[in-house]
C-alpha cells in the first residue's frame, strides 16, 4: 500500500453541521508513505472516528476512503484481516490491551500471528521504555502510562506501510515521550512507512512533514 | 494464549448441564437404534424357513361354498390380478399331491405310528433351507420334508403324554427316518423321509417342488389342480391396500403372520416414539449449549473484538470455542457408547434366555448413527460459533 486518500470524507454525525472547518473532513487528502503527519484536534472533532474508519472498524461516514485506488468500504473480512496483519498498524487511544494477560503476553499475542519481531527486540523496547521489570506483570495492575508503552510495543510487532498512533503520550513524561517517538520513528523508517500521529495538545516532539487541523 | 483469554467466563454448570442432557438424549437414541436392531433379529429369526414378509393366502371357506360346491381354487384371471398388485413382490402357488401318501414313524422297535397324509410344494425360492438339503433327484429314494411345528407339539403334548411315550426334540427328529409309502396310477413305492426343518408359519407338509412335479405325473395323471393357496412376498405386511384387497376378494391370510407384523409395527412405533424423545432431548441440549456459547461470546465480546482488531481472523478466534464444543460432543458420544454397551449386555442376556439360538446382531448401525449425529451436531456448533464471532466483526458497521 502506497497511499491513503480521503475524498470528501465526513463522519455521519457531522452531516447536519455546516460549519465544518477542517484540513481533513470534506477535503481531498492523501497520506503518503515515508512521511510524518500530525493531526491536531480538539475533543469531539472525530479523531478516534478517523482511526476507526481507516482500520475498517467503523463505516459510518460519507465520502470515500481509498487505499491506493481501492475503496475500503468494499473490502471483505479476509482482506481486512490481511491489512491489519501486514499493512496497517494502529495504537488505539483506549489501548485495547487484555487486562488478564501479562505485559509480555499482550505483546506476544500479536507477535505470534505476525512473527515480526524477535523476543530480544521486544525485551530491548521494554528496557528502553523503562519497564523491563514489568514484562510478567498483569496489564490490569499497571498504570495507564505503563500500559501506553506496552501498547506501543505491541503496535510495532507487525509489518506495516502506515502506522497510526492515537494520542500515544497522553500519560507519559517528556523523557519517555521522546524515547517513544524515537522507537516509533526508527521502526517506521526501517519499514519505510508513513506515520500519522494524533494529539489534543501534548504531542511528540518530532519533525512533522505536515500538520493538519482536524 | 488465546485460550487463556477466552476461557474466562466459561460457566461450568452450564456446560455440565449440556453435557448431561446431551448424554441422556444420545443414550436414548443409540439404545433405541440398538434395541430395534436386536429385537428385529428376534422377529425375523423366529421362523428360519419362511422369510419374514411372506404371507399365505387362500379363499375363505364358508358353509355356502361347501354346500354349493363352489371351487376354493384360484382361477387364472384371479392369479394374474393378484400378481399385478403393487404390494406383491413375488407370488408362488401351492401344488398339492394328486396321489395317496402313507407315512410310518418308527419310534422304537415296539411302537409304530402310521398315518395317511398329503404333500404340498411351493417354489424353491420361498423355502429358506440350505439348498443341498432341499433337493430331489429322480431315482433317489430319500425325500426331504418340512413339517409344521404344531405337529411336533401335538405329538409331544398330546399323543406322547397320554401314552407315556418319549418326547421328541427337533434335533432328534432330524435323525429319525420316516417310512413313506406312495400309491397311485397303479404304482406303489417306498421312500425314506428326512425331516429337514419345522415351520411354525407354514401349516402344511412340504416337499421339494421338483419332486412334486415329477410325482404328480408319475403317480397320477399329471393333470395339475388349480392352486388353492398362494404364497406372497409383500413389501410391507401392514400395508392397508393389502388388507382391503384381501377383504374385497374374500381372501384370507394366516392371521398369525399379520399379528406378528402388527407386533413388529407396534414395536417399531414405540421405538420410534422413544427415539423421538431422545432426539428432542438432544435438540434441547444442543440449544442449551448454543445458548451458553452465545453467552460466553457475549461476555467475552470486548476480548474477541480486540483480538479481531489486532489482526486475528474470525475463524482463528472461533477455533477455541469450536474445539471446546466438538470435544464435549465427542466425550458425550464415547460415554453414550459405553452406557449403550452396558445396557445392551443386560437385556441381551435376557434375550438369550428366551431365544438361545439367536445370533447377536451387530452394533454397526448404532455406531454409525452415533457418528452421524456427532458430525451433524458438531457442524452446527462450528457454524453457529463462527457466525456469532463474525457478528461481532459486523456489529459496528
Amino acid at each position: 500500500m502506497e497511499t491513503i486518500s480521503l475524498q470528501n470524507t465526513l463522519p455521519n454525525v457531522f452531516a447536519q453541521r455546516n460549519d465544518v472547518d477542517s484540513d481533513v473532513w470534506l477535503q481531498n487528502l492523501t497520506f503518503e508513505k515515508q512521511k510524518l503527519y500530525l493531526v491536531e484536534a480538539n475533543s469531539g472533532t472525530g479523531k478516534s472516528s478517523l482511526c476507526s474508519y481507516m482500520f475498517g472498524y467503523r463505516h459510518d461516514y460519507s465520502g470515500k476512503i481509498l487505499f491506493d485506488k481501492d475503496d475500503i468500504s468494499q473490502y471483505s473480512v479476509g482482506q481486512w484481516v490481511k491489512i491489519r496483519q501486514k499493512s496497517l498498524a494502529l495504537l488505539w487511544q483506549e489501548l485495547r490491551l487484555f487486562p488478564e494477560l501479562t505485559a509480555m503476553e499482550n505483546v506476544e499475542i500479536k507477535n505470534n500471528i505476525t512473527g515480526c519481531q524477535t523476543k530480544e527486540q521486544i525485551l530491548r523496547w521494554f528496557e528502553m521504555l523503562g519497564i523491563p521489570d514489568k514484562t510478567d506483570a498483569l496489564i490490569g495492575r499497571m498504570s495507564f502510562g505503563q500500559q501506553q508503552r506496552v501498547a506501543m510495543i505491541r503496535t510495532l510487532c507487525q509489518p506495516f506501510d502506515f502506522v497510526f498512533v492515537d494520542e500515544p503520550i497522553s500519560h507519559l513524561d517528556d523523557s519517555n515521550s521522546r524515547i517513544m517517538g524515537d522507537i516509533l520513528m526508527t521502526e517506521a523508517n526501517k519499514q519505510g512507512a508513513g506515520v500519522i500521529v494524533t494529539s489534543i495538545g501534548k504531542h511528540m516532539d518530532l519533525k512533522y512533514d505536515k500538520i493538519l487541523k482536524l | 494464549m488465546i485460550w487463556k483469554l477466552l476461557r474466562q467466563h466459561i460457566s461450568i454448570p452450564q456446560f455440565l448441564g449440556f453435557f448431561l442432557a446431551n448424554l441422556v438424549g444420545m443414550v436414548i437414541i443409540l439404545l433405541g437404534v440398538q434395541f430395534y436392531t436386536d429385537t428385529q433379529a428376534v422377529y425375523t429369526g423366529e421362523d428360519s424357513f419362511m422369510k419374514s414378509d411372506y404371507l399365505i393366502v387362500n379363499k375363505k371357506i364358508s358353509a355356502v361354498t361347501t354346500l354349493t360346491g363352489k371351487s376354493s381354487a384360484f382361477s387364472h384371471p384371479e392369479l394374474q390380478d393378484m400378481e399385478r398388485q403393487k404390494f406383491v413382490e413375488r407370488m408362488g402357488c401351492f401344488t398339492s399331491s394328486a396321489f395317496d401318501v402313507n407315512a410310518t414313524f418308527d419310534l422304537d422297535q415296539m411302537t409304530n405310528i402310521s398315518t395317511d397324509m398329503f404333500f404340498e410344494a411351493v417354489p424353491d425360492e420361498f423355502v429358506d433351507v440350505k439348498s443341498e438339503d432341499w433337493t430331489f433327484r429322480q431315482g433317489v429314494k430319500e425325500l426331504p420334508i418340512i413339517l409344521p411345528r404344531n405337529y411336533l407339539d401335538l405329538y409331544n403334548f398330546g399323543y406322547a403324554q397320554s401314552r407315556n411315550m418319549p418326547k421328541l426334540s427337533e434335533g432328534i427328529l432330524g435323525v429319525i427316518k420316516l417310512k413313506i409309502n406312495i400309491r397311485g396310477n397303479g404304482r406303489n413305492d417306498e421312500y425314506v423321509g428326512r425331516i429337514v426343518g419345522f415351520s411354525s408359519r407354514l401349516n402344511t407338509i412340504l416337499v421339494p417342488q421338483p419332486f412334486m412335479d415329477w410325482a404328480n405325473s408319475y403317480y397320477a395323471d399329471g393333470k395339475s389342480n388349480a392352486p388353492t393357496r398362494l404364497i406372497l412376498e409383500v413389501n410391507n405386511p401392514t400395508d392397508e391396500h393389502l388388507t382391503t384387497y384381501l377383504q374385497d376378494n374374500n381372501y384370507e391370510t394366516d392371521q398369525d403372520k399379520l399379528d406378528a407384523s402388527k407386533t413388529t409395527f407396534m414395536l417399531r412405533m414405540i421405538v420410534g416414539i422413544v427415539m423421538s424423545v431422545g432426539v428432542v432431548i438432544s435438540l434441547l441440549a444442543l440449544y442449551v449449549l448454543m445458548l451458553s456459547v452465545y453467552l460466553l461470546v457475549e461476555k467475552n465480546n470486548t476480548k474477541l473484538e480486540n483480538l479481531l482488531l489486532i489482526g486475528y481472523s474470525p475463524a482463528r478466534v472461533s477455533r477455541p470455542y469450536q474445539i471446546l464444543t466438538i470435544g464435549l460432543n465427542v466425550l458425550v458420544l464415547l460415554i453414550a457408547f459405553v452406557v449403550m454397551f452396558v445396557v445392551r449386555n443386560i437385556y441381551m442376556e435376557m434375550f438369550q434366555n428366551f431365544f438361545p439360538e439367536l445370533e447377536t446382531p451387530s452394533v454397526a448401525l448404532s455406531l454409525a448413527v452415533g457418528l452421524f449425529l456427532l458430525v451433524i451436531v458438531s457442524t452446527v456448533n462450528v457454524i453457529a460459533v463462527y457466525t456469532k464471532v463474525k457478528s461481532i466483526w459486523n456489529r459496528k458497521s
